[in-house]
């Protein structure tokens, strides 16, 4: 589980300053000094970088340029900042909702369902009922957070009463709720009269959230979304309840001893974790549909479970990891239009941002065979050199494995196959000398083998730029195993002798 | 027009479609089992599920064989799930996370290769089905006819991979180790197995029989891939399995209940067409019957150990 350590390490520090207000800001400063807050902002720059850089070698693989790419998603991004934070807003709530479940042990991984039934009762206070336009705002924003609260309490008090796992209900009613929806706004009662779409009808113009600085997309839920940041940071580290579910999170036992009432606590954090997904859909309702239509949130609870990942579960954590995936989101659409790569990349990038920090002990073993490695061919440089050279060999394979078959994608089956393979193996190579493992000059060897293989494959489909490369790197791969063959003999006489 | 809610021909119907529409749920469901039983919590179902019909569909384009794009599938949903497996069990990553990434990656991949492949975005090319599989002299009986007279090949693997999933989880040493890897996995470790390795295969298991489950989907029952074309099976397969109280058998009995709900939306279009806006209470019975079943009875355990990495002691 990704527990914070910063948080728990700002517990011990002292706290300057009388009032709780003024205490909670020299934490907050706490936080961004601590080492291992910096410790974990390095894991997850390098887990994003490693993301990226699959990505790209994805997007070589199928015929787009990387560069172009990124660039148009920074551009993109840069170009349509007002965007940026729009996508941002619903990102940073369903990111908070997910991170306070977790914060008390629980996941939370149905936040789309309670952000459904927000959404649509918001939608329903907002149309058919006439207020002022203060009050219908207000009520609006009410109503969708009570309905989110309850449709998070139903796994809460299941989970905390009855021990149903909440990871399987709330997804269960997730999908429940996404058909109820349907429903409602389809064949229902609240299906907008006429209309051949599932939708519902326009909501009162007193019931939207104003723009902001004259954006068509950012509105006044943006704030709202900030907001809720401090309270829920307020909230977890500085009050009664936020303590308990911590406890409760890190050692339910230890706090059921402690006298925590941890089954209130668990149903609560839920409740609250709905709350906060219900408003997220509320703020998107209000100020940018206007009007609630059947699956218009495409995944956005799914995305929240992403942002509490990015950001470690913690709420100034969920704020960076919302920007991001609001940035990419927004550059994702300039990227489709201007570097004609398919705005699905973005999840793609998504998706391996979300593998590799799931990952965190990637990092740790990256850096620490990283260190062992160089360590090594400082010291022995006879036997370090080869290894590296052969290194910097599979790395190359492995890309032009790749590149080499991009013209062949949609013709040739079987030499995308071996394509494939050679990349492959050439990553178990890295990974062999990486570790310093004996197995790296067979693995070497075998490679070299493949690329004659694919010699073989490029003569027999008359592919010229195939037999070319193959030929070069099947020459080198025979040259690197020879020396690595020698270097290694050499190192094993060298322990025998040591031994004797 | 009102058919004959009775009639023999329609019950017939009735049954082929609900052994169909169970048929990936019961493959996805099975594969789910060996994951969870042997510790590893394995939310990716869809994803897989995804990556196999995918896979299916292009390997089938490609080499215009469909039997060689079903063992891609297979191998497809495998290599997913060994990423997954990689970061559960290796690296002790947390499963959920992990699942969730494989869902988000499979799905924006799988688009996107629509994109690159047909340059098209909602679905691809036709192509070649898997052969049916046709019972000969049996076509007239009444009801056995309709439901066995022809049915996809997957669908007798699924009756297969049911009981070789019942007789390899319960009969064999393999079995014995799986379960015991997610029940109490020091205990395992004691006897001298390495629980990283069980639990690995089991994962990988699990992968290729998504991959199988989506192979289903995209050239067994179609021939096809559709942008998201599993539409949350990966997760009523999952709803199956604990309905199903994680075993093989049960895993079938539910994932055939949860099909039969599928069929029953098409037989009330057949038969009642005014019931035929109130179809989505149908489609929402699979996920309030599962929260039903673990808040009420309390009977469905899950394995002990699931979800938690497991540490080896290190040797003092």
């Amino acid at each position: 589980m990704i527990e914070t350590p910063a948080n728990t390490a700002q517990e011990s520090e002292p706290t300057g300053g009388g009032s709780r207000i003024s205490s909670w800001l020299n934490s907050i400063a706490n936080k961004f000094r601590s080492k291992d807050f910096q410790r974990e902002i390095w894991h997850t720059v390098v887990s994003i970088l490693i993301a990226l850089g699959v990505a790209a070698i994805i997007m070589v693989a199928t015929g787009y340029d990387p560069a172009d790419a990124f660039s148009a998603l920074g551009l993109g991004a840069l170009l349509n900042f007002d965007q940026v934070l729009w996508r941002a807003t619903p990102l940073m709530l369903a990111g908070l909702s997910v991170a306070l479940a977790f914060k008390c042990g629980l996941f939370n991984i149905g936040a789309e369902g309670q952000l459904y039934m927000g959404s649509l009762a918001t939608t329903a206070v907002g149309y058919m009922i006439a207020l002022p336009i203060f009050v219908h705002q207000i009520a609006c924003i009410a109503v969708g957070i009570v309905a989110g609260l309850l449709y998070g309490l139903v796994p809460g008090i299941l989970r905390a009463y009855r021990g149903a796992h909440e990871v399987v209900t709330t997804m269960m009613l997730s999908y429940a709720s996404v058909y109820f929806t349907q429903w409602m706004v389809s064949q229902g009662p609240m299906h907008n009269p006429g209309d051949w779409r599932s939708i519902t009808p326009v909501i009162y113009d007193t019931a939207t959230l104003p723009k902001l600085f004259g954006s068509s997309f950012l509105s006044f839920g943006f704030l709202i979304a900030v907001g809720s940041v401090l309270i829920v940071d307020f909230f977890i580290n500085r009050t009664v309840t936020g303590y308990e579910m911590r406890a409760v999170g890190s050692n339910e036992d230890a706090a059921k001893t402690a006298g925590i009432n941890a089954k209130r606590n668990m149903a609560l954090a839920l409740g609250l974790s709905g709350a906060l997904a219900g408003l997220a859909g509320t703020v998107e309702i209000q100020g940018y549909y206007h009007r609630f239509y059947d699956q218009w949130s495409a995944g956005l609870g799914f995305d929240g479970i992403t942002v509490a990942v990015l950001g470690r579960n913690n709420p100034w954590g969920v704020f960076g990891g919302a920007l991001f995936f609001g940035a990419l989101k927004a550059g994702g659409s300039f990227m489709q239009t201007s570097a004609g790569v398919p705005s699905e990349m973005v999840q793609v990038i998504q998706g391996l941002v979300v593998l590799f920090v799931a990952a965190p002990r990637l990092v740790t073993w990256l850096s620490k065979h990283g260190v062992d490695y160089a360590s090594w061919i400082k010291a022995e440089p006879k036997a370090g050199v080869p290894s590296l050279l052969s290194f910097g060999y599979a790395i190359f394979g492995a890309l032009l494995g790749i590149v080499i078959i991009g013209p062949y994608v949609s013709t040739n089956f079987s030499l995308l196959i071996l394509g494939f393979f050679v990349s492959m193996a050439s990553l178990a190579v890295m990974a062999f000398h990486y570790q310093r493992d004996q197995r790296r000059t067979s693995a070497t060897f075998a490679i070299t083998l493949l690329w004659v293989l694919m010699l073989l494959a490029g003569f027999v489909f008359s592919a010229g730029e195939v037999m070319i490369t193959s030929a070069i790197m099947a020459g080198i791969g025979f040259v690197f195993s020879v020396l690595l063959m020698r270097t290694q003999r050499s190192e094993l006489e060298l322990q025998e002798e040591v031994n004797v | 027009m009102q058919a004959d809610i009775f009639s023999l021909a329609l019950i017939g119907w009735l049954i082929k479609t609900t052994i169909q529409s169970a048929t990936p749920l019961v493959l996805a469901a099975l594969g789910g089992m060996y994951s969870e039983k042997s510790g590893i919590v394995n939310i990716g179902l869809e994803g897989m599920m995804l990556i196999g019909a995918f896979s299916a569909v292009a390997a089938t384009y490609f080499s215009e064989n469909p039997w060689l794009g079903l063992i891609v599938a297979v191998v497809a949903g495998g290599a997913l799930a060994a990423v997954h497996a990689v970061i559960c069990v290796k690296l002790k990553g947390n499963h959920i996370v992990s699942g969730t990434g494989v869902i988000l990656f499979a799905a924006g991949f799988t688009t996107l290769m629509l994109d690159v492949i047909w340059a098209q975005r909602g679905v691809s090319d036709e192509v070649t089905r898997l052969p049916q599989v046709i019972i000969p002299g049996i076509a007239g009986i009444p009801i056995l006819g309709d439901v066995f007279g022809s049915l996809e090949p997957i669908v007798y693997m699924m009756f297969f991979a049911v009981i070789i999933s019942w007789y390899v989880m319960y009969k064999t040493p393999f079995g014995l180790r799986v379960r015991a890897s997610g029940e109490d996995p020091s205990a395992l470790d004691t006897a001298g197995v390495n629980v990283e390795t069980i639990r690995f295969i089991a994962v990988i298991i699990s992968g290729c029989l998504s991959g199988l489950a989506g192979a289903y989907l995209s050239i067994g029952f179609g021939s096809r891939f559709g942008k998201a074309m599993t539409a949350g099976r990966g997760f009523i397969a999952l709803a199956a399995l604990i309905f199903g109280g994680w075993t093989p058998i049960g895993s079938f009995l539910a994932g055939t209940f949860f099909g039969f709900l599928d069929a029953l939306q098409g037989y009330i279009s057949l038969t009642i067409p005014e019931l035929l806006p109130y179809n989505n209470f149908i489609k929402m019975l699979p996920f309030i019957l599962v929260v039903i079943a673990l808040a009420g009875i309390g009977r469905a355990r899950p394995p002990k150990a699931v979800g938690t990495p497991y540490e080896k002691e290190k040797p003092a």
